[in-house]
């Protein structure tokens, strides 16, 4: 069935900047600002955008993810027209099967995929990005300045330009340049890893790269500066808005912190919701001598502690007498009474026994950093977890 | 697993008690512990015991009814093949201009659809009722018995008025006990029932050629009077039936207390529901609450105590909620004082205004109010 434009979501990264955190699941899986997990942002933008056809592209820990992307119907995706379809690295007949060796390598793998629409565009997405995007008025742009590739690009200041894939823009508009984390950035337009290409350019561009022998088959180390060398066309579409790159642990914390300025990224706007596949469980209790202030809580919780500034997913409990500050509680987190967490991941189901002390406010000191607790693990009654630590096992008393 | 049980869901009834609550809706349709309706009691005690066919019998005012079950998916009946089936009347004839005065001429309306259940056992649950029925045990005491009607019971003194029955030791039934109010003897009937498919059938054709459509005066007395066996199941849980704003208000106020709040939604036992899909409530720093229940989607800027808070409901801040019961997509302005309201959904409530219903009768706000 013919299409004018699909959706690639690469998904296979293993979050490794995670670390306890992706111990057993994809980075796109890891939940987010309460109700969601990564994934629905990317996924609730296409269904948002009109775009119906979305391939998943999974790799490491993909058994949990496939099964809460299931058929798309959390996301309105199950559509006769289109689909969500979970895509693994597969073998060929007479071929040897390989693991996905880059992003580019990822679509190149999954061509014969995209080639059943027959698109005219390709938007390649990632899975690790929490943002609100019209997708469709960025492939609106990229048909109109007639592109090869259209980057969405966010602009940032000067100093933060350094850590960022830098685009520089030509007179006409277009770009003229790509700088891998530049030293002396040219320009602050820092590109998102959100891509729309023509079809029909980037499949020649993905044979090409496939056969040059020491490539990294990645869009912005191969791809991106091969289309540049060979005069291609390519825009910058300007994002404006909330956006975060959430593949660390600060950077993960800061982002769920940021749901508690709710103007940042407006999640009760109707014209544009973020969904996601949750449990029905009964609405969050707040016990009567319970404190709550400035969080987020989700179905399923109950609260008989105080919460402050803290983002609580589905199905959390914080015992009597507990204290839960600047701190995000993963989906069945347990907190015992009386247990003190504070500036901390709490990953799902893990469990901090009563009496527990998890990390520590800012000292200013070099080594403080958010604690965080691995999904599943137990923190013995009355232990004490350090600010920074990351725990994977569970802590006896 | 499936098993040899049909459900039918008398989602017709209406109750004049609940005023304006029941206006353009039947009570199965109306919001409960915030996020649920009621007729997901029935629904979903029906899906837990491996229910496959389950029809909805509805009568008048069920558009809000169908909104809420759409096809059945939420609880896993949108099946190729059955599944759930939705009974309005089959004809204008069936459709009565009042209410059906029994249930037996509801069954009647849809008498084509009862004679196909191929089921040999069939459950019927009101749409009223906020419990979590284990009818897989019932349906086994049922077998066991050998009888061809079972009547879920609670032990306890329901509100309002309710049939009895009076029981041998074994639970199988003497005596039928009409419209008894307060404590009595015997069991409090719940109108949750397992009946033989063929003794169904008899009590409807009795029904229909009798003219006479009460399921206990005339169904069931008549089964009795037969020689027909009946069996008692004692359901032990959290069990009430909403007949009455009282009720209404009780019911949803017990739903703080965890115990009863554990016994219908136990974690192995969950209640489904239609899906919003809402955010997650958002406290501001201005917010204060206490002994509540709040749902997903809501943002909430002032001081809510022992209040059941249903879906999207923006509370503004300064706002004092005490004992209340707000319905989805309610707005609440700054500085409004609610005690003892029971607000429909939709409603809009101006900045600084003051509410107050008493503790015995509280002051309910029809749906889309806006002042």
């Amino acid at each position: 069935m013919k299409k004018s434009c699909i959706a690639m979501l690469l998904a296979g990264g293993q979050g490794s900047r995670l670390y306890a955190l992706t111990s057993n699941v994809a980075k796109p899986n890891i939940p987010f600002g309460g109700k969601y997990r990564i994934i629905d942002f990317p996924l609730s933008n296409c269904a948002n955008s009109g775009i119906d056809t979305v391939g998943v592209l999974t790799q490491y820990k993909p058994l949990r993810l496939n099964s809460y992307i299931g058929s798309g119907m959390p996301w309105d995706l199950d559509s006769n027209e289109g689909g969500v379809y979970v895509l693994p690295p597969y073998m060929g007949a007479g071929e040897k099967g390989s693991w996905f060796k880059g992003t580019a390598n990822a679509i190149y793998q999954n061509m014969e995929f995209i080639e059943m629409y027959d698109p005219d565009h390709v938007l390649i997405l990632s899975g690790d990005h929490v943002y609100k995007m019209d997708y469709a008025d960025m492939l609106r742009e990229h048909i109109e300045k007639d592109a090869a590739c259209t980057i969405a690009v966010l602009q940032v200041s000067m100093e933060e330009a350094t850590r960022f894939g830098i685009m520089n823009v030509g007179k006409d508009g277009y770009i003229n340049e790509f700088e891998e984390k530049p030293e002396q950035p040219k320009s602050d337009l820092a590109s998102m890893g959100i891509y729309i290409f023509n079809w029909k350019k980037l499949k020649k561009y993905l044979i090409e790269d496939e056969n040059t022998p020491g490539s990294s088959n990645d869009f912005g180390k191969n791809i991106i500066p091969n289309m540049l060398n060979a005069g291609e066309k390519l825009w910058p579409y300007r994002f404006q808005g909330y956006w975060r790159d959430v593949g660390t642990i600060i950077s993960l914390w800061d982002a769920n912190m940021d749901m508690l300025s709710p103007k940042l990224i407006d999640l009760y706007n109707e014209n544009w919701p973020i969904r996601g596949r949750s449990p029905i469980r009964p609405p969050q209790w707040i016990g009567p001598n319970a404190a709550v202030e400035h969080s987020i809580i989700t179905e399923g919780c109950e609260v008989e502690g105080k919460v402050s500034n803290s983002v609580l997913s589905n199905s959390v409990v914080v015992g009597a007498g507990a204290e839960v500050n600047y701190s995000i509680l993963m989906p069945g987190a347990e907190i015992g009474p009386g247990a003190v967490v504070e500036y901390a991941i709490i990953g799902e189901n893990a469990k901090i026994q009563a009496g527990a002390h998890v990390g520590s406010e800012p000292d200013g000191s070099e080594d403080w950093g958010v604690a965080t607790v691995g999904p599943g693990v137990s923190i013995a009654p009355g232990a004490a977890v350090a600010a920074g630590a990351m725990i994977y096992e569970s802590v006896e008393g | 697993m499936t098993t040899d049980l049909h459900g039918i869901i008398s989602a017709y009834r209406t109750s004049p008690d609940l005023g304006v609550l029941v206006h353009g809706r039947t009570v199965s349709a109306l919001t409960f512990a915030g996020r649920y309706r009621l007729v997901d009691f029935a629904l979903s005690s029906m899906r837990l015991a491996g229910v496959r066919n389950v029809g909805v019998i509805m009568q008048k005012e069920y558009q809000s009814l169908l909104d809420h079950i759409g096809s059945g998916k939420a609880w896993d009946f949108s099946r190729k093949d059955g599944g759930m089936t939705l009974l309005p009347p089959f004809s204008l004839d069936a459709a009565r201009s009042g209410v059906y005065t029994g249930l037996l001429e509801a069954l009647l309306a849809v008498e084509s659809y009862v004679q196909r259940i191929q089921e040999q056992y069939v459950t019927i649950m009101p749409g009223n009722l906020a419990a979590n029925i284990d009818l897989r045990a019932v349906l086994k005491e049922h077998i066991d018995s050998g009888a061809g009607i079972t009547a879920v019971c609670a032990k306890g003194v329901p509100n309002g008025e309710h049939h009895r029955y009076i029981t041998d030791e074994t639970g199988d039934v003497l005596e039928m006990h009409y419209r008894r109010i307060g404590e009595r003897e015997g069991l409090a009937d719940l109108e949750t029932y397992i009946v033989n498919k063929n003794v169904l059938l008899e009590m409807i054709d009795h029904a229909a050629s009798h003219m006479r459509y009460r399921l206990h005066a005339d169904g069931i007395a008549g089964y009795l009077d037969r020689g027909g066996k009946m069996h008692t199941y004692v359901h032990e849980g959290y069990a009430m039936q909403i007949n009455t704003v009282q009720d209404y208000m009780e019911a949803n106020m017990h739903m703080l207390r965890r115990d009863a709040r554990m016994s219908l939604f136990p974690l192995d036992r969950p209640v489904l529901t239609k899906d919003r899909a809402d955010v997650s409530t958002y406290y501001a720093e201005t917010s204060k609450v206490r002994n509540s229940l709040i749902s997903d989607g809501c943002y909430i800027e002032g001081i809510v105590e022992n209040c059941v808070i249903a879906p999207g409901v923006h509370i503004g801040k300064g706002a004092m909620l005490s004992g209340c019961i707000i319905m989805r997509d309610t707005h609440i302005g700054e500085n409004v004082r609610l005690k003892n309201v029971i607000s429909d959904k939709f409603a809009q409530i101006k900045p600084g205004e003051v509410l107050v219903g008493s503790d015995s009768v509280p002051l309910v706000i029809p749906r889309g109010y806006t002042a």
